[in-house]
């Protein structure tokens, strides 16, 4: 990844101090919580309590990512203004959440649910529709930690400027991660995700107040730039580009709201009125995030014209090079940058790891192998497979198996593929299980092997969104085909009550 | 159409107004740079090209539109749970 000039000691000391409050911060959300050992609900969703700055941050720090910052300006850097899609899409998860979450809140909190997949549950009381989400969300949710692992190690090396290997970076961060959300669960997760989402925030403010004064202050400048040098980045797109862009903001709105960690926020809030006040400002953190990375692309067109595809991944390190040349206010503020994207790419994890674990042990372990576990086991057996889950991510991250490696790329498509059980589901009570069932593994089927099979997209619409098109279209016709029994009917009326007691 | 238990404030839920979806479609199609002539960059607005204005304006639309929606057209339980919450204190 990125090759920092700045990196070194003073990139190990930022990172040794980000880790040190990390783990403080677990310290004492796990005293705050006495049974957070013993109960589930405790050590997965905080207790069901998580307040509005609490919410709101790891709500935050779940969404965006440190690919955020460095995936997002280089792909600024290569499609230029129809970019700004990235504002859109990200805004549109709230538009997601808008669909499902007011009603999904009520019954959470009336059934007590803590995994995603006890709603699925709750809702067809078929063991084949919930196993078979259940490893949907595993599998995705798997790839998508791998997925951060690399990340993470990645960050460490630009940053220490190799003094840190690799393989260590990763496994030194990987315990400290570990540590916190085994002292404190959700609760130290979510606080932890405070101080990360600040430090990423502050991090791409200061990037691009650099990048400014690198080019003299002017947007209009980089602009014009781009109108004589790469007109096509400026002009308006073709048709495709726009049919692209609208598949994208279906796709990553409806997936990033129905991400299990993601729904899993939903069940942790203290109130309705705590979920709608964090979702009401979330709705405005795009333009200050990925608008501020978008933006810090444009720049580098003009910075660093006419890189190659890989070459322009490598943008943010180049940019944070010359910025950290500045004076020494910006050479700290770049060390804390890279700092923070280390942090959220670590905020990203844990959610994922929680809510991994939190499958394994409620929806796999208690509820398949072992129906008489405690509360208390069920939380010990979620750690442990936690554990086992990372050391297997590891080996592949360092040992990628060869044809095989495209399985593991296979996250969204799969996870989305639930979005009909809980949307359907919640207001459609016809909706019945088979359907949903078939429904899941064909739309599963065909946005993995379209992915498998290296076809992005048909005429500008992902896969992931035609798999979920035909999902819900066996989904719907099915369930009219074969319609629900009456007393399956009325069941799935009383499952969504409005009412959260 | 659900009732609240009790209560007198009626329960809100965006998914029953159609009006609500209808406005979310036009701002994100109009976001969407797909009525404009391809090719065309000026004028320049602000430093940027006049479609990528249009496009952020009603990105920046869509952001005020999805955080009024819940605030303000979201209510379902609030009053139940704000109640209980209340009756808790007073307990105490």
């Amino acid at each position: 990844m990125q090759d920092l000039t700045f990196g070194g000691a003073s990139g190990i000391i930022v990172l040794v101090a980000y880790a040190a409050v990390m783990l403080l911060i677990g310290y004492f959300a796990g005293r705050g919580q006495p049974n957070v050992r013993e109960s589930v609900k405790s050590y997965y969703l905080a207790g069901g309590g998580l307040g509005f700055v609490a919410l709101f941050f790891t709500l935050y720090a779940t969404q965006y990512s440190g690919n955020t910052v460095i995936g997002y300006a280089p792909t600024a850097y290569r499609t230029g203004f129809p970019w700004l899609q990235s504002i859109m899409f990200m805004t549109f998860i709230i538009g997601a959440y808008l669909v499902f979450a007011p009603r999904l809140y009520a019954v959470a909190k009336r059934e007590s649910f803590v995994t995603p997949a006890d709603w699925i549950r709750h809702r067809f009381r078929s063991t084949a529709v919930t196993l078979l989400a259940v490893l949907l969300m595993l599998w995705g949710i798997g790839n998508y930690l791998l997925e951060q692992l690399v990340a993470i190690g990645q960050g460490i090396s630009g940053l220490t400027g190799d003094t840190v290997p690799y393989q260590l970076g990763v496994i030194l961060f990987v315990v400290v991660m570990l540590a916190y959300a085994w002292m404190g669960g959700m609760r130290a997760v979510a606080l932890t995700d405070v101080m990360q989402g600040i430090a990423l925030l502050v991090g791409v403010m200061v990037l691009l107040g650099g990048s400014l004064y690198l080019i003299g202050g002017s947007l209009g400048d980089a602009t014009q730039y781009l109108i004589q040098n790469e007109p096509e980045k400026a002009q308006v797109p073709p048709l495709d580009v726009s049919v692209n862009w609208l598949s994208l903001v279906l796709m990553v709105g409806f997936g990033a709201a129905v991400y299990p960690h993601a729904i899993q926020r939903i069940y942790a809030a203290e109130s309705e009125r705590t979920l709608k006040r964090s979702l009401a400002g979330m709705a405005w953190m795009p333009p200050i995030t990925t608008g501020l990375v978008f933006v810090v692309g444009i720049i580098g067109i003009s910075l660093f014209p006419n890189l190659g595809e890989s070459e322009s991944e490598q943008l943010v390190g180049m940019i944070a090079n010359e910025v950290a040349a500045i004076n020494i206010f910006f050479y700290i503020m770049m060390i804390l940058l890279f700092g923070g994207i280390v942090a959220a790419i670590v905020s990203t994890a844990d959610s994922a790891l929680l809510s991994f674990s939190s499958m394994i042990s409620r929806d796999l372990y208690a509820r398949h192998i072992n129906p008489d576990a405690s509360e208390a086991r069920q939380v010990l057996v979620g750690k442990l497979w936690g554990i086992v889950a990372i050391a297997v991510l590891l080996v592949i991250a360092w040992n990628p198996p060869g044809t095989l490696y495209s399985i593991f790329v296979l996250k969204f498509e799969l996870i989305v593929q639930v979005a009909p059980s809980f949307i359907l589901g919640l207001y459609w009570k016809r909706l019945s299980s088979w359907p949903v069932f078939f429904g899941m593994l064909v739309g599963a089927m065909v946005a993995g092997g379209m992915t498998l099979f290296g076809i992005g997209t048909v005429y500008g619409v992902h896969g992931g969104v035609i798999g979920l098109a035909l999902n819900l279209a066996i989904c719907v016709v099915g369930s009219l085909v074969i319609p629900a029994t009456k007393e399956e009917a009325a069941r799935a009326e009383r499952s969504a009550e409005l009412s959260v007691r | 159409m659900h009732k609240r238990p009790k209560g007198d404030r009626p329960v809100k839920e965006p998914i029953r107004k159609p009006w609500i979806w209808v406005v979310m479609a036009i701002i994100l199609l109009a976001a969407i740079p797909w009525y404009l002539p391809g090719g065309t960059v000026s004028p320049i607005i602000l430093g940027m090209p006049y479609w990528a204005f249009i496009s952020l304006v009603f990105s920046l639309s869509l952001c005020a539109y999805l955080s009024w929606l819940c605030l303000y057209e979201w209510d379902v339980v609030e009053e139940e749970e704000e109640r209980a919450r209340a009756d808790a204190k007073r307990e105490e």
